[in-house]
Order: structure tokens, then sequence, then C-alpha cells
């Protein structure tokens, strides 16, 4: 035995093994890391009456790794128009299962909605393997059980590279870190002949200012250690709206603290598409347990059903800007949160401009998605009763 | 001898660790410390007493205490009961006029003094020029925080003291008092208090304080 390792032949065999795991490695990975670019879509709901592709707003985009599709639900009513923004960011999974839930459950009585599940569809074709995140999870629906992608905070770097080492925002000149070069919720108002995240933004104005949308949502989450959580952020001139609906939230035992967007800090929705078009700009955030910096391991379970034991400790050490206790935070509390905030502030700027109404039902309320859901339900069972 | 030499270095190490390590940051609640201090030890079981007799006239101003949206949030329930009033989340001594009666909503927001282009510091400064005009021009104050727990915490509370020590009248969503730091305020300086459940309640309390 000793001779035959002693053979030329020995490191000739040994390589052609290696090479040959090598190549099926790279293969495995390879076919795992082009998966994902495929982006499982919404089914159409009851009142999905046009499925739009951004580039139809800014043909810029057309064909290309930002173009997403606007799902237009228009009721047999006169009325407004309103525009629900999902998927800014990848990683904050209530944000588009709200915009899918809405589109799928949604039935328009006055006025037009335009449903972007996936705002940044290029953030959703790669998540940040560097925090451990998922690629995937599943929810058992009407239809079966579906896969939904769990992306990034920010554009794939195959569709926008290098970052600059300063990102400096057009048109304010404010100076941000290079990375933010790729987060959308930075590049508003957006330019024509910018990077592909800047386009998208352009595009997402453009819609706004061609369909006159009165009333824009912009649907986010953030780490239980980030202070802004549970809130909703409105431009100056949707407080009067912002104000109303969130006292409604209130009453309705939903605790939602409302903050003024800062004129100072650029780029964001609630910011840039309240000053450069007429929309009333809110976005709201709900505390999402895979997201931080002090959460355990990444799950499925945390994803979806908000369990981190690490957060339970962190709360008692009063770490937290969120509430935390053995409930933790389900995706149906945090998608009924969403869904609730685009009712009641929807009702507000029903009440404040009547001849622009926006009408719907059949969108599951807070109370039917969380509250009256049995305790084994939530972490992602519930929310797969309301879809398709 | 090696394993000696392993031990001090990694020792030596860890102390290097300690010395350039910071102290915990002096306290910095300038504005409100005293308050702060005095109410710790016992402030919990403070109960507040509520108001008994109305004393505040109409036209109301409105302003902010540390510009959270909160002010705007009593706006919106005020308009809701017909109550007339003018709002001004930045009011100095010049939005005075002939207003009788000024409500500060205390709550602190980065966002909201990002909004409006000031720091704490400023906002402290333009609180306390707009209380002393008020006192001088005969204003009532009444004091409120309505943001409940989310309000708390080291912006929020550097406006309490200002605001409260100086109300006539104080009225306060009780799950933000859990420390009992704004009964215990008006407790020892003699100003009635409610306390309400949520922010809307504001209006079960509020029309009572007037003529």
């Amino acid at each position: 035995m000793k001779e035959f390792f002693k053979k030329p032949i020995f490191p000739i065999i040994t390589a052609s093994v290696s090479l040959v795991l090598a190549i099926g490695i790279m293969v495995a990975a390879g076919v795992s890391f082009v998966k994902c670019w495929d982006v499982p879509m919404p089914i159409e709901g009851p009142n999905v009456t046009e499925v739009k592709m951004l580039s139809e707003w800014y043909d810029g985009l057309k064909d290309g790794p930002g173009d997403t599709p606007v799902y237009v639900l228009k009721g047999e009513g006169d009325g407004g128009a309103m525009l629900i923004l999902g998927g800014t960011h990848g990683n904050e999974p209530s944000g588009y299962m709200s915009a899918v839930t809405f589109i799928e459950t949604a039935i328009i009585e006055n006025g037009t909605v335009y449903v972007i599940p996936y705002t940044n569809i290029s953030s959703m074709t790669h998540n940040d393997p560097g925090e451990g995140n998922l690629q995937y999870f599943t929810l058992q629906t009407k239809s079966g059980e579906r896969i939904f992608r769990f992306g990034s905070r920010a554009t794939n770097p195959i569709h926008q590279w290098p970052d600059p080492d300063v990102y400096t925002h057009h048109p304010s000149g404010q100076q941000l870190s290079g990375s933010e070069t790729r987060n959308i919720n930075r590049a508003y108002p957006g330019r024509e002949d910018g990077t592909l995240t800047e386009q998208i933004a352009f595009g997402i104005a453009e819609l706004i200012r061609t369909e006159d949308v009165g009333i824009t949502f912009d649907l986010h989450e953030a780490s239980p250690e980030y202070p802004v959580i549970n809130a909703t952020v409105a431009h100056q001139d949707a407080m009067t709206i912002a104000s109303e609906g969130c006292i409604n939230l209130l009453l309705s035992g939903i605790d939602m603290a409302l903050e003024q967007s800062p004129t100072n800090f650029h780029g964001l929705t609630h910011r840039e598409l309240g000053d450069y078009t007429d929309t009333m700009a809110i976005l709201m955030e709900t505390a999402n347990a895979s997201q931080g910096r002090l959460r355990g391991g990444t799950s499925e379970e945390q994803v979806l059903g908000g369990v981190d034991d690490y957060y339970l400790y962190s709360e008692s050490i009063g770490m937290l800007f969120v509430p935390w206790d053995e409930n933790h935070h389900p995706i149906e509390e945090r998608c009924g949160r969403h869904l609730q905030g685009i009712y009641e502030y929807t009702m507000a700027y029903n009440n404040a401009y009547p001849d622009k109404i926006v009408t719907y039902s059949g969108v599951p309320s807070y109370q039917e998605l969380f509250l009256d859901a049995d305790k084994e339900d939530l972490g992602g069972t519930q929310l797969g009763k309301f879809l398709r | 001898m090696k394993r000696t030499i392993v031990v001090l270095l990694a020792v030596m190490m860890l102390l290097s660790l300690v010395a350039c390590g910071e102290g915990k940051p002096e306290a910095t609640l300038e504005s409100s410390s005293s308050a702060l201090e005095s109410t710790e030890a016992n402030a919990s079981a403070v109960e507040p007493v509520g108001l008994t007799e109305a004393f505040a006239e109409y036209p109301i101003l409105i302003t902010s205490g540390g510009q959270s949206a909160d002010f705007q949030m009593v706006g919106t329930v005020l308009k809701k009961q017909n109550m007339d009033f003018f709002s001004n989340g930045v009011a100095t001594s010049a939005e005075i006029r002939d207003n009788k009666t000024l409500i500060i909503v205390v709550g602190g927001s980065s966002k909201g003094l990002g909004a409006a282009g000031i720091d704490a510091n400023g906002e402290l400064a333009r609180l306390e020029e707009l209380i002393n005009a008020a006192k001088t021009a005969g204003l009532s104050i009444i004091a409120m925080h309505t943001g409940g727990v989310v309000r708390r915490g080291e912006l929020s509370d550097k406006f309490i003291a200002p605001v409260f020590e100086n109300a006539d009248y104080a009225i306060v969503v009780k799950d933000g008092d859990q420390d009992g730091l704004m009964a215990s305020i008006c407790s020892k300086s003699g100003i009635p208090c409610d306390y309400i459940d949520s922010i809307s309640d504001v209006v079960t309390v509020l029309p009572a304080a007037f003529k």
C-alpha cells in the first residue's frame, strides 16, 4: 500500500479528485446564486386590473434589472390614486409581504391603487450572506406552499458596481457612506442619468407625478434597537392626515409613534417624494428581529415568528426601543400594523380630500390578521390563510 | 518561564484595555437634573392631585416641547372637539399676541428637532424664552406629556422639568410616568395633574380647565 502512495500517479489522482470536488461545489453554489435572480411574484387578486412595469413611467428602466412590476387595482367608482411601496429594502419582509397581501385580497371601490411589491427588485435578487441571512422562506397558502425571497437592503452589486468611497446625494449634495449609493431610500427623487438605484427612484417619482398619486405609503421594518420603530414618519404636508390616522390607530389599540420627516436628511421617500411630487408621503416601520445587531442566529422562525431570545434578554436590560416579551413580534402583527396603518391614514386622507377618495375592502385588518389568530398560527400560518 | 511571561503579557494587555476604556460619562441632564435626582428615590409612590377648578381662558396657543409630533396629534384631538387654537411647533414670544393660554406638549424627537432645524439646547432656549414671555404676559400654562413611554428617555426628559415646573396644570398619559417624575414635579410645586390613559383622552379633562 505504501508503494502505491509513492507512485507518480497518486498526486494526479488526488489533484483530479480535488478538482472535480471544487467544480462540483462551484456549480452547486452557482446554481443557488443564479436561482436567487428568480423573484416569486404575487398571485393576482380579485381586483388586479393590470400589471404594468415601472418602465412604462420611465423607459430607461426597460428590460433592465430595475424594471419592476406595478400592480394596478382600479375601482369601479371615481376617486383618487394611492401608491403602496413594498420591498424598498429586501431584508424587511413585512414591507413586501403587506404589499403582496394587499394585491391578493383588496377590492377597490373608489379610485385606483398602485402596488409595487418589490420597489428595488434588484435588492431581492441577492442577500447579505455575511449577516447569515436566509435566501428564502416558505408559507402555506390557499394554493399550497409558496416560496418568498429574503433579499438585501441594497441593490445587487452585480447590477450596480463599484460603490464610490462617498455617496453624494442628488440634488441636495448630502454626503453619505459609499454603500448607501445602492440604498433606494437614499436615492429619491432620483435622476434619469444616474445610477440604477437613482433611475428606479426616478421611475417611482414619475409614476406619482403622471398618475397624480395623492398618498404614498413606503413600508419598512427596523431592528428593535433602532429608535424609530413601531412608528410613522410623514412629510410635513402629510402631518395633518398622519396625526388623525395615528390617533385612530392608537384608539384601535395599535401603539404607534408619529415623527415628522427631518428637512435636512435627504434621499428618503418621506422627504423627497413630498418635496418633488404632490403626494402625501408616509413611511411606516415595524420591529424585525432578523435585522438587528443583538439578535441570535437567523432562522425562518426568527424572520416569520419574530422569535429571538436574545431580544428578550436585551429588553430586560433596557436595550430596546420596542416592548419585547415571550410573544415576540410575528409577521402577522407586523403586516397587520402596516395594513391597518394604510387603512387609517387613507381614511384620514379621504376626510381631507373628499374629491379624491380611495376606498377598498377585503384586506385583512390588524384584528383579523393578528389579534384573532390562534397563538400557534402566528409566525406565518395565519398570514398564509389570507394569501392565494 | 515562558508561561510566566505569557501570563504577565496577557495581564498587561487586559490592564491596557481598562486604561483605554472611557469612564461612564457624567450625567448630562443639565436642564432637568435637579428634578430627576429629587424624584428618583420616591417618585413612583407620588399620586397626582387632579384639577378641581377652571382657570384657563381662550384663545389657546399650542407648541411643542422637544419637537415630537405629539403637539400636532393633540391639535387633531382638540379639532375633533371643535376647540379653537393656534398651533406653532416652534413658537416664540412673538406668537403670544392676544393668546390667554399656552399649551406645551412635551416629547423629544431627534427627527422632529431635525425637521425644525434646531438642536436640544436650542429647543430648551426657545422654551425658556417663550415661557418667560408667557408668564410676563399673564398667560396660563398647561404642560402635557401624551406620548407615553415612547417619549421618555434622555432626550425627552430634558424638556420635562423646564416645562412642568412652570405649568399651572399638567395632563400626562400615565404609561409615560411609571417612575412618577412628572407627578412628583407637580406635587412638589403644587400643580394639579391629571393622568389619562391615551392621547385621545385629553378631551376628557382639558375642557374642565377652561372658564
